[in-house]
């Protein structure tokens, strides 16, 4: 129990009529990297939001460590809103454009949530800030404006912001696929890096063969449900759906 | 996001209750008077002090009857307004006496004795007696005694505010008559030189009288009116004052022909201007400026709840929102001025002119602000939300830390034309008893007839404060867009 940092359960979310989730339950155990594959549509970044509420389900419970929320019985108003946010505070989330706040620098960005949110005293965040910006490589750019770096560095940066807040799980929302090709391996070596450290990650992504490399669990989703699950090996390199197979052939013929 | 709130109202509230003067011992009578009408009520161009008949003979009157006196200035028309809704006590202003105003008003005992003319354009003998108005046009303030004879002549009235502008429209043939009193016509032919109108001859009837107006429900304060003005008629008082005046006595019936020729003598423009500029300087820096800057930043404020409001997910809140916008942008600020001023005080809402001018132009601002306050939220893109949202914060500080810094270099533009336009709106204050920039060169205009130099400049004014202010908007500009343009 204690090795489990995140556990759902039964979690379904519908956008009006469409059914999104029609009950996903996993486990990802504390310091490994899962990996959400699938077609667009499939239902995977839903899953990655609901663990963040950006979206929130319509029934289901999502457990991060010792903060747990059923979404059936969640009650409206305040004490949702307040359930929601002490879940939220559990994860930091790197968002696919990277969603930097551009009128602030990049320590600042760093400092904002520790500092503002998590009422901590500046000057130990801006030390730990100094720190992850050493990590990712971008250590002489901390007063830069986000508009001033090239979209790798912008994404390393997003990276840095969500390990400033000390979460207990980094989400990765296809976090290269708004980059340049050239420009991707130098966030995947980061991505792979903490992973490597130890951090517990849920990653979205279209990179299959970074994938096979960094994730301890593979669930490939489609149609709102889990269709297969196991280790990279299994899934990846002997996946036994035929619908995991189709999608793999396409994406590696186009990879 | 609360104490904006919190600030707002205490704001509203501090300037809501700002006392009225103190009372002394001494009843403080508030006169309403045109300042534009002279022999009667004018500014002494050497003093800009307030002077002429009316304010000697008010003046005397006060003395007698020891009252505190405050003058309020203002157009005609807006004068019986005023009265009614008990923002001035008396009207000191050539009030003529009619039926009407007998029905509705407390009238005091006659202090002028006049008659009627009729002006013509020189020379335009197509108009000789009052029969001759029918079917042409006059200048008149639309709700005087003169507009009254003048509709029951036949002719159609064009409203204006006062007698020197009714001149002006006559000399530039875009009327074709006044009827007005006489002694104020030979003040304006002495005092001008003018050589374009001239007068046509008397107005019909004999005579009328100019008296005091009171409310009905005064009916001790007319009564002490009466007994000082019979006691200063009785000690010849009246008399000096008329004679000074018009060299000769109207305070009576057949008192002699008012004589003018000496008029008030006569200034060069330059000399005009030189002696309005500093009082059209006060009216900028003491009411213009700070109008236009505290109901701006309390629009603002407002812009901002309304905006917030119309977007948010409750439909109550969103269609009230929608309704306080529409309603603002959809009447005249004039009209929204009106009903604060004149309208709100027969609800027992009634605030002085410079918190009445404050609560509609702030409210004004809210309406036209609000949409562009709206629309830069909106731009903000979605993800820097949802960014906030993961770092931990909830609505109020999303909205002040991350999205209104960013929606400010969206809003800044229209925004700063909405300044401009609230600086130069604010001119219409002088319609509700604000004495600001624009209402100072009306005073003077009235007094000199310099009409062309003295609006001049005060537009001159005006854009010298609109270039100042865009120089600033570049400035706020240029700082909110350095974290974009590399």
């Amino acid at each position: 129990m204690t090795d489990t940092r995140i556990e759902v359960t039964g979690l379904h979310k519908s956008f009006g009529t469409l059914d999104v989730l029609r009950g996903i339950d996993f486990t990802v155990p504390r310091g490994t990297s899962t990996v959400l594959l699938g077609p667009s549509g499939s239902g995977k970044t839903t899953v990655l939001r609901s663990l963040n509420v950006l979206d929130t389900p319509d029934r289901g419970v999502i457990r991060i460590d010792e903060v747990s929320v059923d979404f059936a019985t969640l009650p409206p108003g305040k004490a949702g809103r307040a359930a929601s946010q002490r879940l939220r505070a559990q994860s930091g989330m790197v968002f696919q454009s990277h969603n930097l706040f551009p009128h602030r620098t990049v320590l600042q960005n760093l400092i904002e949530g520790p500092v503002v949110a998590q009422k901590r005293p500046v000057d130990e965040v801006v030390a730990e800030a100094r720190v992850l910006l050493d990590q990712v490589g971008l250590a002489d750019r901390a007063d830069s404006y986000p508009h001033q770096l090239s979209g790798g560095q912008q994404q390393r940066v997003g990276i840095a912001r969500a390990l400033a807040l000390k979460p207990r799980v980094v989400l990765f929302d296809e976090p290269t696929s708004a980059l340049d090709p050239e420009l991707v391996g130098e966030v995947l070596a980061v991505i792979k890096d903490l992973a490597a450290q130890g951090w517990t990650t849920v990653i979205v992504t279209h990179e299959i063969r970074f994938a096979e490399h960094v994730a301890d669990q593979v669930l490939f989703l489609d149609g709102g449900v889990i269709v297969e699950r196991g280790s990279a090996a299994q899934v990846i390199g002997d996946p036994q759906e035929e619908r995991t197979r189709r999608f793999l052939r396409r994406v590696l013929d186009h990879g | 996001m609360r104490q904006v709130i919190r600030g707002a109202v205490l704001l509203l509230l501090l300037l809501i209750v700002v006392p009225a003067p103190a009372t002394a011992q001494q009843p403080v009578v508030r006169v309403g008077t045109e300042g534009t009408y002279p022999p009667f009520s004018f500014h002494d161009p050497q003093t800009a002090e307030l002077t002429g008949y009316d304010i000697e003979v008010v003046k005397a009157i006060a003395a007698k009857a020891g009252w505190r006196l405050e003058f309020v200035e203002t157009q005609w028309d807006a004068i019986f307004p005023a009265l009614d809704a008990s923002r001035i006590d008396l009207v000191a202003n050539q009030v003529s006496r009619n039926e009407e105003r007998a029905a509705k008003y407390g009238l005091s005992t006659p202090y002028t004795h006049s008659r009627g003319v009729i002006v013509r354009r020189t020379g335009d003998t197509r108009i000789n007696s009052i029969a001759d108005l029918r079917g042409r046009t006059t200048a008149q303030s639309s709700t005087s005694n003169w507009a009254k004879v003048a509709r029951d002549a036949g002719a159609t009235v064009e409203a204006v505010e006062g007698f020197a502008q009714a001149a002006a429209l006559l000399a530039q043939g875009r009327v074709d008559a006044i009827v007005n009193d006489n002694i104020a016509v030979l003040d304006y032919l002495a005092t001008t030189g003018s050589k374009d109108v001239e007068i046509a001859g008397d107005a019909g009837q004999a005579g009328s009288v100019q008296v005091l107006a009171l409310r009905k429900t005064d009916a001790s304060l007319l009564s002490q009116a009466n007994q000082a003005i019979d006691a200063l008629r009785a000690d010849g008082t009246l008399r000096t004052i008329s004679q000074k005046y018009f060299k000769a006595d109207v305070s009576v019936e057949d008192g002699g022909t008012a004589d003018l020729s000496q008029g008030r003598g006569r200034r060069s423009t330059w000399d005009v201007l030189r002696s309005t500029a500093w009082p059209m300087f006060v009216g900028l820096v003491k009411v213009t400026i700070p109008l236009t800057a505290l109901s701006f930043t309390i629009g603002l404020i407002l812009a901002l709840l309304v905006a917030l409001a119309r977007i948010s997910p409750y439909r109550v809140l969103s269609g009230l929102a929608r309704a306080f916008i529409s309603i603002i942008r959809g009447t005249p600020l004039l009209l929204q001025l009106f009903i604060v001023f004149y309208g709100l005080p027969q609800i027992g809402l009634k605030f002085p002119p410079f918190t009445a001018a404050v609560v509609a132009f702030s409210l004004n601002v809210a309406g036209y602000a609000a949409e562009v306050v709206r629309s830069a939220i909106l731009s903000v893109p979605r993800g820097q939300f949802e960014a906030a949202a993961t770092i931990g914060f909830g609505y109020a500080q999303s909205l002040r830390r991350i999205v209104l810094p960013q929606a400010a270099r969206t809003a800044v533009p229209p925004l700063s034309n909405t300044l401009l336009s609230l600086l130069k709106d604010t001119s219409l204050g002088s319609v509700v008893l604000l004495t600001e920039l624009f209402r100072e060169s009306q005073l003077a205009a009235a007094e000199s007839n310099e009409f062309l130099a003295l609006y001049s400049f005060a537009g001159l004014y005006y854009w010298l404060i609109c270039v100042a202010l865009s120089a600033g908007q570049k400035r706020l500009e240029t700082r909110l867009n350095r974290y974009v343009i590399a």
